[in-house]
């Protein structure tokens, strides 16, 4: 019974031995005072909830973050093995871990002077930075609190390698034309073509008057060569509209020979009419 | 032969689970530590081995196999698994290693705290370890293994992984990575962590003076990666892991929860499967361009040309080993380029037709050798880059618009004299020379 007593009390020492002590934060505190050490706002932390409005510091402020770990059930200091704060944006990610120095009593004292920032500070936007404090203990049982909102000026963006912007969608590059070529309005065009057409109807009119005779204009010796002159001047017309230089010299050297020889003969033909007549 | 291959997958499907294979080749060189048991590595090497792959053993001070010999890879993927040599057999040098990857072997390399020929390697890979002996320790969460041993939960949303991970067991370095965009991390250490070599909790002080020290300070945070992906421009994939022990067969079974199993296996699984070219392996197959209104290609575009740019592009599918049409990709680009970029637009995938993705653009109006570029580059899939140079030349001389309105006088000019010249002809050769009586008689007079 003894020895069953004794062993349970053994049993229950070990029990509390084993389940070493948890940790917990005494008297958390924070103050940001202006670079002239004038206090702007001073006030305890509750490790249960945040602060209702966030902590924000202007570019020459001074936060001052105070705190003691101690023991939750005797209220002894220790210092821990591992007393981090994290800096973490979550819009963008950006993440920075700062550890705190703890003297061995459990004191520790935690000062961010934005005029120099730590390096552990991330690259921060207008966003919010989620302050959160890690105490890690080989012996006890790890703790985490998340402590407060805090708003710093923004910074520099973080450094991105020169090849990164290869990863993702680019801007779209759109090509500007040179404007179409502008013609003159096309009643410009009209009058002036009207112009050019003026003496035909001079011409026109004026033979209407005397009435011109082309008495051997349909013999058989004269009508050929006005032909193949008019086919030319169509093969002309041709090659305006669709023929090739190559085409229409070679339709143009086959039609020379029949205008050649018709020529030949209306020229004879004139000659003819003119001896004949002077012959007379 | 697609609707062969489209019978037998029901077939194929049932007869084994989970075989995929690997795009590029089947055989795997193993470099194992004599330190280390391929026993412990069952399950790994078992997993390898049912989905068909050839596995060689060999220890890293062996000299045979070689992984490389007259320039030429022996092997399609390598691993090294050798944390304790610290120095390997006159065949494995950072040189030839990243020779191999190179030559599109892929490497699967296992870093440790101690200093090996891995260690001044992964610098060149923009990864930044911490000194020699500072393994990853974390207190978070209360468990009952040693600090060094790490239950990580694996991201949320990965190209990678497969959805829905269990945590993952891990034990080795963290790194830090730099900035190149070619690194693609593939398990980030979870934000409690950090490297330290205490055991005990007077190493406090230590960690402060390390984190003012400057330079790299402290590795903490889950900016640190565990397990780094990397792809080489040729696509050569090499994943970084920070220790073995998340392979062994201790870490497979191990219980992240009651009743809950690790997800070591499947992230092994998931692991290999990305570095050996299984899984987001893309192709281009062709790339056709032509005017809007033709199908065949022209050596040479005008200016001001409507051109319709075609490009083909396959995803390889591991279970099958065949490459499949994929019209998955929604923001590539295609850029049209002489010297700079004229013009960048987003060349889409064409409903309807798996594969295939197609623009229709303006060529600028200027002159010069263009290049049609394609250059896909995204974290975790295969480059895609393909690049074709087309002459643009300015309009040849009846290529421009012709039969202008401002044009109409001469047009009126020209007929005129032609009409003018045949009809002279006709009045001068037919007609008669006409006796002037009246003058005559005057002037008899």
């Amino acid at each position: 019974m003894a020895v069953g007593a004794f062993s349970w009390i053994v049993f229950a020492l070990f029990a509390v031995a084993a389940q070493a002590a948890t940790l917990t934060l005494q008297s958390p505190r924070f103050t940001i005072s202006a670079s002239d050490a004038s206090q702007l706002r001073s006030e305890p932390l509750s490790l249960a909830h945040k602060p209702t409005t966030p902590l924000s510091l202007g570019a020459t402020d001074v936060l001052k973050l105070t705190f003691q770990v101690v023991d939750k059930d005797d209220g002894k200091g220790i210092q821990p093995h591992q007393t981090f704060l994290r800096f973490y944006d979550e819009v963008s990610g950006e993440e920075g871990i700062q550890p705190v120095k703890v003297t061995p009593g459990g004191k520790a004292k935690f000062e961010l002077n934005m005029a120099r920032p730590p390096a552990s500070l991330p690259p921060t936007t207008t966003d919010p930075l989620k302050v959160s404090l890690y105490l890690g203990s080989f012996v006890h049982p790890p703790v985490q609190y998340e402590l407060f909102d805090l708003i710093v000026p923004p910074s520099q963006p973080p450094a991105q390698h020169p090849e990164e912007a290869s990863f993702h969608v680019r801007p779209e590059i759109h090509h500007t034309f040179r404007p179409e070529q502008k013609l003159p309005p096309k009643v410009i065009s009209a009058f002036f073509a009207a112009l050019l057409a003026a003496p035909w109807v001079v011409l026109l009119g004026l033979w209407s008057h005397i009435g011109p005779q082309i008495p051997h204009l349909l013999s058989p010796s004269i009508l050929p060569f006005v032909a193949t002159l008019a086919a030319f001047e169509a093969l002309l017309v041709w090659y305006w509209v669709a023929l090739r230089l190559g085409q229409v010299l070679l339709y143009g050297a086959i039609l020379s020979i029949p205008t050649a020889l018709a020529g030949k003969r209306a020229l004879a033909a004139l000659g003819d009419r003119r001896t004949g007549k002077s012959s007379k | 032969m697609r609707f062969l291959r489209t019978l037998l997958l029901p077939l194929v499907a049932l007869a084994s689970l989970a075989v995929a294979r690997s795009s590029t080749g089947d055989s795997i060189l193993v470099l194992l530590d004599p330190s280390l048991q391929r026993d412990n590595f069952s399950i790994f090497f078992g997993d390898l081995e049912k989905q068909g792959y050839k596995l060689t053993f060999r220890s890293p001070k062996e000299t045979e196999p070689q992984i490389i010999k007259d320039d030429v890879a022996q092997f399609a993927h390598v691993i090294v698994f050798a944390p304790d040599t610290k120095s390997y057999a006159s065949d494995i040098t950072p040189q030839t290693l990243v020779s191999l990857l190179n030559k599109n072997t892929n490497l699967l390399l296992a870093l440790s705290t101690k200093q090996t020929p891995l260690t001044s390697l992964a610098s060149e890979f923009s990864l930044i370890l911490p000194p020699p002996g500072t393994p990853l320790i974390s207190h978070f969460p209360q468990r009952d293994t040693p600090a060094t041993v790490i239950p990580v939960e694996p991201p949320r949303s990965n190209a990678v992984l497969s959805p829905n991970l269990a945590p993952v067991w891990f034990s080795g370095v963290p790194q830090a990575l730099g900035l190149n965009p070619m690194l693609v991390p593939l398990l980030k250490a979870p934000a409690q962590s950090f490297a330290s070599d205490a055991d005990s909790d007077s190493g406090a002080d230590a960690l402060v003076e390390a984190a003012e020290k400057g330079g790299e300070g402290l590795w903490a945070g889950s900016q640190l990666s565990l397990v780094t992906g990397f792809q080489a421009l040729n696509n050569g994939r090499a994943t970084w892991v920070g220790g073995v022990d998340m392979f062994t067969d201790e870490f497979f079974n191990k219980e992240v929860a009651k009743g809950k199993p690790s997800g070591n296996r499947q992230f092994a699984r998931d692991v290999t499967a990305w570095t050996f070219q299984e899984s987001n392996v893309l192709r281009i197959d062709t790339v056709e361009h032509h005017r809007v209104n033709e199908t065949l290609p022209r050596e040479t575009y005008t200016i001001n040309d409507r051109v319709t740019y075609t490009a083909y592009i396959s995803k390889y599918n591991p279970e099958l080993d065949l490459w499949e049409p994929y019209s998955g990709i929604k923001d590539m680009q295609l850029e049209f380029t002489m010297l700079d970029p004229h013009i960048r637009t987003a060349l889409l995938p064409v409903p309807g037709e798996p594969g295939k993705y197609s623009v229709t653009f303006r060529v600028p109006d200027r002159h010069g050798v263009f290049k049609f570029v394609v250059d896909y580059k995204r974290k975790g899939s295969t480059y895609l880059e393909s690049t074709t140079v087309v002459p643009v030349v300015p309009p040849r001389h009846d290529e421009y618009p012709r039969f202008l309105s401002a044009a109409w006088p001469y047009y009126v000019g020209a007929f005129s004299t032609s009409a003018a010249f045949v009809i002279f002809v006709a009045l001068w050769l037919g007609g008669d020379e006409r006796e002037l009586k009246k003058n005559k008689g005057s002037k008899a007079e």
